[in-house]
């Protein structure tokens, strides 16, 4: 009975640490219920809701940093591109980024910039972890 | 001591299990093993669907959902695309300029081979399906290509699907490249992509016959059987890789090039899952 109790304890133990909430599920769980711009404490830290392409954008609107920031959000989609895994929206943001930027709307720009960024990355991102989880899927 | 022991054996059966299900799941080309994919997909399904009989599978999801298989009884008894096999069969008997034609590109002139397709072409180191086969012929006769999805190459397709109605699906991997443009075909059907991060698996297999808004997903055993379709959304015939396209987009994924090679490759794996069952194409769908 002991040794019963104590195995089903222990596979509780293991399935426990696996569901363990690391930083990405805190993270969205946070930015989905409070948007960005949103504090937020795990482990003792305080961290924000913002994503990285959102911090790069929180800077000066001109003409210079909306071309770097469009630069950069092209190159990451070049990057998920040459991945096959990008995503239908991201070209249409970047042509809209080019767009505001031709017109002078730099803050809207950057805006749209750090959005099509994100996108790429997360394209990316799902390609390596397809690359490994697919097999999960598979019927055994 | 003994809760020691215990939690070791329970954390080490833990361990085992994941790592067997690594080990036994085929994701790689030393690991890979078609037939145990197909019964295993097979068996699935009859678990789920105890009462539907594997050979019905070739109604895709008009085998799951009596309401959904009554109205496609009623589309089918004036079929829709009885004019384009009657169109098809004019366009693969029309003679190339050079007076060769189809016929001489295709074993047994073409008739009665759809179940062979796609196969593993050892010469030219690639999955060929018939779409592709039927614009080699033309491009080596000295014709145009035609356009992947949809129209003339529809049409001869589903002429050529009509002559091998009741034939045996019977795609062959007859050695190791043929296996890795299976295995690179089936990592396709099941990762996940697009920005609702869905794979194909996700629609056709875990979510068969279970509603996506007002829409039932096929289930992918028997898949492939029915294809060209013509479905009514589209209002006219297309080919199975027009409608991964289709699928790709639903998704918010860039579509991969049609007739590329992993779409081909995905094309070599789905029908071999669905070896065993009969070609009954071209069909009718939603």
């Amino acid at each position: 009975m002991n040794k019963t109790i104590s195995l089903v304890a222990a596979l509780m133990m293991v399935s426990s640490s696996v569901a363990a909430q690391s930083f990405d599920d805190a993270f969205n769980a946070q930015r989905a219920m409070y948007g960005k711009g949103h504090s937020f404490t795990f482990e003792g830290q305080t961290y924000t809701t913002d994503h990285p392409e959102e911090v790069a954008a929180a800077v000066e609107a001109n003409a210079e940093n909306a071309a770097k920031l469009l630069a950069a959000a092209k190159d990451q989609h070049a990057q998920v591109v040459a991945l096959d895994f990008d995503w239908t929206l991201t070209k249409k943001l970047l042509k809209a980024s080019a767009k505001a930027l031709a017109g002078g709307d730099f803050r809207k720009s950057m805006d749209i910039s750090a959005q099509a960024q994100y996108h790429a990355r997360m394209g990316m991102a799902q390609y390596h972890q397809s690359q490994k989880e697919w097999v999960m899927a598979v019927p055994e | 001591m003994k809760i020691i022991k215990s939690m070791l054996v329970g954390a080490s059966l833990a361990l085992v299990a994941s790592v067997s299900h690594a080990a036994s799941s085929g994701n790689t080309l030393a690991t890979v093993d078609p037939e145990a994919d197909r019964l295993a997909l097979q068996s699935y399904f009859q678990k789920r669907f105890p009462k539907v009989a594997v050979s019905d599978y070739v109604n895709g999801i008009y085998a799951l959902d009596a309401p959904s298989r009554e109205q496609w009884q009623e589309i089918e008894e004036f079929p829709p695309y009885e004019f384009d096999i009657e169109e098809g069969e004019e366009l693969f008997n029309t003679a190339f300029a050079n007076g060769k034609s189809y016929a001489d590109c295709f074993a047994n002139g073409g008739e009665g081979i759809r179940q062979n397709f796609p196969r593993w072409d050892e010469a030219q180191g690639q999955v060929v399906t018939l779409e592709l086969a039927i614009n080699q012929c033309r491009e080596s006769n000295g014709e145009k290509a035609l356009g992947w999805k949809k129209g003339k190459i529809a049409k001869i397709s589903a002429y050529m699907a009509s002559t091998s109605r009741d034939n045996v699906f019977d795609v062959q991997i007859p050695n190791d490249a043929a296996k890795a443009a299976y295995l690179d075909g089936k990592q396709s059907f099941y990762a996940r992509r697009g920005q609702l991060n869905m794979s194909c698996a996700s629609c056709h297999v875990a979510g068969a016959n279970i509603l996506i808004r007002a829409d039932l997903p096929g289930p992918t055993l028997g898949h492939v059987t029915h294809f060209p379709v013509f479905r009514s959304k589209w209002g006219e015939l297309g080919t199975l890789q027009r409608r991964y396209g289709g699928c790709q987009k639903n998704v918010r994924g860039t579509p991969q090039k049609t007739q590329g090679e992993k779409f081909r490759n995905l094309e070599f794996f789905q029908t071999y899952m669905s070896n065993g069952l009969v070609v009954n194409g071209p069909g009718a769908r939603k």
